[in-house]
Parts: structure tokens; sequence; C-alpha cells
């Protein structure tokens, strides 16, 4: 409708109900990692299959990985499986343009059977190729938290 | 599996943002599904809904439907899903043979709140959302590489879907203004806006606003309803891995799994010669693609080949689809009611001549996680 629209009752900010999450005994261990620049990773000991972030269970084997054992160091570098660029920002209240588009690569750690999301940088949109090596571009000052991790660059 | 009709159903056009509010719409969709069908409230004996707390707004949001969803003093209960999940339930419940008349209604109204934010909402709170980076738009755009890089389809193959799609839904007159494009070119949905390359705007199934309704009978009953019930003869659906880097994302593991399950118990054994109208919830112009080959349709990388416009080889989204307009949690259930349509010989403007056998899917999650499948038939 072309008409400004009439806010005639506006519920924002009346009730204040903010989850606090615990990211979990697992997620404890990948982020206590984050902080050193350090990647972990868990594998199910029935497949064999190494989750990056770590799981807690296997869905395809219904495996319960302990919580004292299965863990496995990665190295910080990996390969792009897949990528997209969007020109949108995600986390808007509305759908709203960035004024640069943001470049967004699912990586494969090495020695890890699954992908992680996360911002690819520093890096021409025509230059990008599934299959090419990466690694992690840390923040300066790591806190054990997302944030550690800037993105990837080119190896 | 003992045979349950639909017996009646009823949809309100789809609007990018309605002029009526959400308890006027949905009791539109269920008074006149029941009008259309000349049954009463007394004939309802359970009423199951489908929306989306967030959604909605509110928790526990089908205690505001109560009223005007038909649930008064009834049998009533919620699925939090799709549509067409919301019909599995319904369907089960006539199956525990305790019921004589299931309503089933669901939808949404996104022109109240940003839809693509809340999809942000599905994702892990501990990991992926504080980053932001993964919503339906981003999934969408990581599932349609994936499909092209692994089979070499082209983006001027996957944009013909959307093409198909949005020439049916002019055709159609329940669909959404914004997409009853009858003159639109793969040129003009190559060069729409980027959403997530290489997903472009009119790939998209845009959210928009709409509440649809279905009801189901046993078969004694529903004979009694109409002279043209359109009978449920399967069902399937399956859930895949939540983490998107789990996924094979350039095919559908969880829909090849639900078309198995649906079409062993219809007793199809060979889909595409079977089947003569597909109405399939492709989120993406490439999910059309990527959900056919799952089913069977067409051999894995090839769907784009299939003639699958109205008097093609195998009509599928000939009402236009989701892209056609896409209510979130009424899509699936709209599926299952065009698809209906297609058995009674009531799409006008859009029917495949003689259609007797029919599927119809819904989907949830991001890149389509879960899948369900109906089979349907018509009557002699
Ligand atoms: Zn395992």
């Amino acid at each position: 409708m072309a008409e400004e629209e009439k806010v005639i009752v506006n519920n924002k900010g009346l009730v204040r109900a903010e989850f606090n999450f615990w990211v979990g005994r697992y997620m404890d261990k990948f982020y206590d990692g984050l902080e050193q620049k350090k990647i972990v990773g868990n594998k199910c000991p029935k497949c064999g299959d190494v989750f990056c972030p770590p799981r807690s269970v296997c869905g395809k084997c219904n495996e319960n990985l302990s919580l004292d054992q299965n863990w496995v160091d990665l190295p910080d570098s990996g390969t792009l499986q897949n990528f997209t660029i969007t020109h949108f920002k995600v986390t808007d209240r509305r759908t709203r343009k960035v004024k640069d588009p943001q470049l967004i690569a699912m990586v494969q750690i090495d020695g890890s059977n699954t992908a992680i999301v996360n911002r690819l940088l520093n890096m021409p949109p025509d230059e990008i190729k599934i299959g090419m090596r990466v690694k992690v571009d840390w923040s300066e000052k790591t806190t054990g938290a997302p944030s550690d991790i800037n993105g990837f660059v080119k190896v | 599996m003992e045979k349950v009709g639909i017996v009646g159903f009823n949809q309100v056009k789809m609007y990018s943002d309605a002029n009526y509010g959400r308890y006027e719409m949905i009791f539109e969709a269920v008074r006149g599904a029941l009008d259309k069908s000349g049954l009463k409230k007394k004939d309802i004996t359970t009423v199951i809904s489908c929306t989306n707390d967030y959604y909605d707004g509110r928790t526990i949001s089908n205690l505001f439907t109560v009223e005007v969803g038909g649930g008064y003093l009834a049998d009533e209960s919620k699925c939090e899903m799709d549509g067409a999940h919301a019909v599995l339930y319904g369907l089960m419940r006539i199956l525990s043979g305790n019921h004589k008349l299931a309503v089933i209604w669901s939808g949404s109204m996104p022109s109240c709140y940003p839809y693509h934010s809340t999809r942000l909402y599905e994702t892990d709170p501990t990991w992926e959302r504080p980053l932001g980076y993964v919503n339906d738009i981003t999934a969408g755009g990581f599932q349609m590489r994936a499909y092209m890089e692994k089979f070499g389809v082209s983006k001027e193959e996957i944009a013909k879907v959307a093409v198909k799609n949005r020439k049916n839904a002019a055709k159609n007159p329940l669909a959404l203004a914004e997409a009853q494009n009858a003159n639109i070119t793969v040129e003009d949905v190559l060069n729409s806006e980027i959403y997530s390359d290489p997903v472009t705007e009119l790939m998209v199934a845009q959210p928009c606003d709409s509440i649809a309704a279905i009801l189901l009978a046993p078969e004694r009953q529903a004979l009694k309803i109409t002279d043209n019930p359109v009978w449920i003869t399967g069902v399937g659906y399956s859930q895949e891995a939540y983490y998107l880097g789990e996924r094979d994302l350039s095919i559908s593991k969880s829909m090849e799994i639900a078309g198995k399950t649906a079409f062993t118990t219809a007793g199809i054994k060979d889909p595409k010669n079977e089947i003569d109208v597909a109405e399939l919830f492709e989120a993406y112009a490439h999910e059309e693609l990527i959900l056919a080959e799952a089913l069977g349709l067409a051999d894995k990388g090839k769907a784009a080949n299939l003639n699958s416009e109205i008097n093609g080889d195998l009509a599928i989204n000939p009402s236009g689809g989701a892209i056609g307009g896409n209510p979130p949690c009424a899509t699936g259930l709209i599926r299952i009611i065009e698809a209906a349509k297609q058995l009674r010989g009531e799409a006008n403007g859009y029917q495949v001549k003689g259609a007797k056998k029919a599927i119809a899917s819904g989907q949830i999650g991001m890149c389509a996680q879960n899948n369900i499948l109906f089979t349907l038939e018509g009557s002699d």
C-alpha cells in the first residue's frame, strides 16, 4: 500500500524476555579452543565421522560422543565447499540491502566431515572457486566466542 | 490404508499486504470451506491448525484462533510445521476411527513481521545465529549453487522454472498478483535483483498473506458429503540433519524417502508415468528440480529437461506453485488443495486434461530440511 502506515499500537519494548542460552559442555570446549586460536572437533566412535563444531550425538548412528574422549585437534585450514553472495543484511528487523555484499562460505575444515558457515574475506567474487584452499582469519584478541573467527581467507 | 477423502477446501486470495486482519481471514477460509460443502459447525469433530508462534507474535498461538477457526468447544490441536503436516495430523485423527469431519487450516500474514529475519531463529542460537550468516535466503543460495555445481545445470535452466510457474500463476485467480507474470522471460528472472547469488528475486517464492482450509472425512462420511471426494492414497515424510554443513544440498534425501513411502502405500510403481500432475512446494525455482528428481520424476540433474508445462509430459505446479505465492505455513496445504482441484476438474484456466492421480508436497526448514508427500486420486 502506497499510503503511509499509521501505527495504532506499538508492542515494541513492552516485554523483555531474552534467552540466556548456555552453549553446553561440547561447544564450551570448542569456544575454549577458539580462545587459543585452535579448532577442535569430535569423532563418532561408530562411523568415524568428525564433527566440527563438535556434537554430543551422531544423528546417523544415534550414538553418544562421550565428553571425555573422541576429541580431535584440527588445523585452521580447509576447503571451500560452497559459497553465496548476499546483498541483504539477514539480522536486521527488516530485509535491508547492505553497502558491500557479504561473501558467505561453507568451509570443510581439514580432517572433518562437516562444513562450517562463515564469511570469506579479502576476495574478489570472480576469484572464488569451489575447492579452493582457505584458512581461518583470527581476531586479534580472542575471547572464546563466535567472533574469534573473522572469516576465511585464501591460503 | 483406509480411505480418507478430501471433501471440501477453500483458500483466501494471496496478497503481499492484505487489507484485512488475521481473524477475518481465518474465518473466511474455514467457514467458506464448510459453506461450499454444505456443512455446519456442528458437523466438525476435530480442528487442526498450522501456524508458527514466531510468525503469530504470541505463544501457543492457536489459543487466539479458536472461534474463527471453528474450534470452539471442539477437539482442537495445532501443528507447528507446514500446512501439509497439519493435513497428516488431521488424517491420523480420522484414521483413529473417532472422527467424522476434520477441519485443517493454516497460514500467516508476513505483511506484519520481518519474515526473513524470523527465519534466522531457526538457526543454532549458540553458534550460527550470533554470526547471522544463515537464514532462508543465504541457505537457498548455497542449495542452488550445490545443485548447479554437482550436475552442471545452468542458471538459465533454473530460471525457466520461475518463468513457467509465474506464467502459470497468471492463470490462477488466487495467486499473488506480483507473481502473475504472463509475459516474463528467462532474462527478466536472471536480471532481477540478486538475493543471495546465484538466487535472484524472481526465483524466490515470496512470502505473502493468506489462509487455506481443507476438510477430511472417512470414506462412508465422505460419500455422504460429496459425489466427488478426492482420496488420500498414501503419505510419506522424512527429516534430514539440522546443520547445513552435514547435508548434501544438491539432492533431497528426505523427499526421496517421503516419496518411496507414499508411493509404496499408494501402490504406485512408476511415478513418472502413473502421475498426471504434481504440486510441489518449491521455496526457490531450483528446489522444484531437486524435488522432482528425488521423487524419480527425472534422473538426477536432468529435471530441467522434463516438459512440466500444463499440457506437457508431467505437469508440475500448474497453479504456479509456491512461486505463485508462499503464505508461510499454508503453502503445502495449498499444494494439496490445488492437486485436489485438478482431480475434481475444477482448475479453471490451468486444468491438466484427464488428471486421475496427483502428488502434492509440503516442506519446512532450511533448504527443505523436512519434506512430506501425499498421493491423491480422484473419484471415478
Ligand atoms: Zn556416527
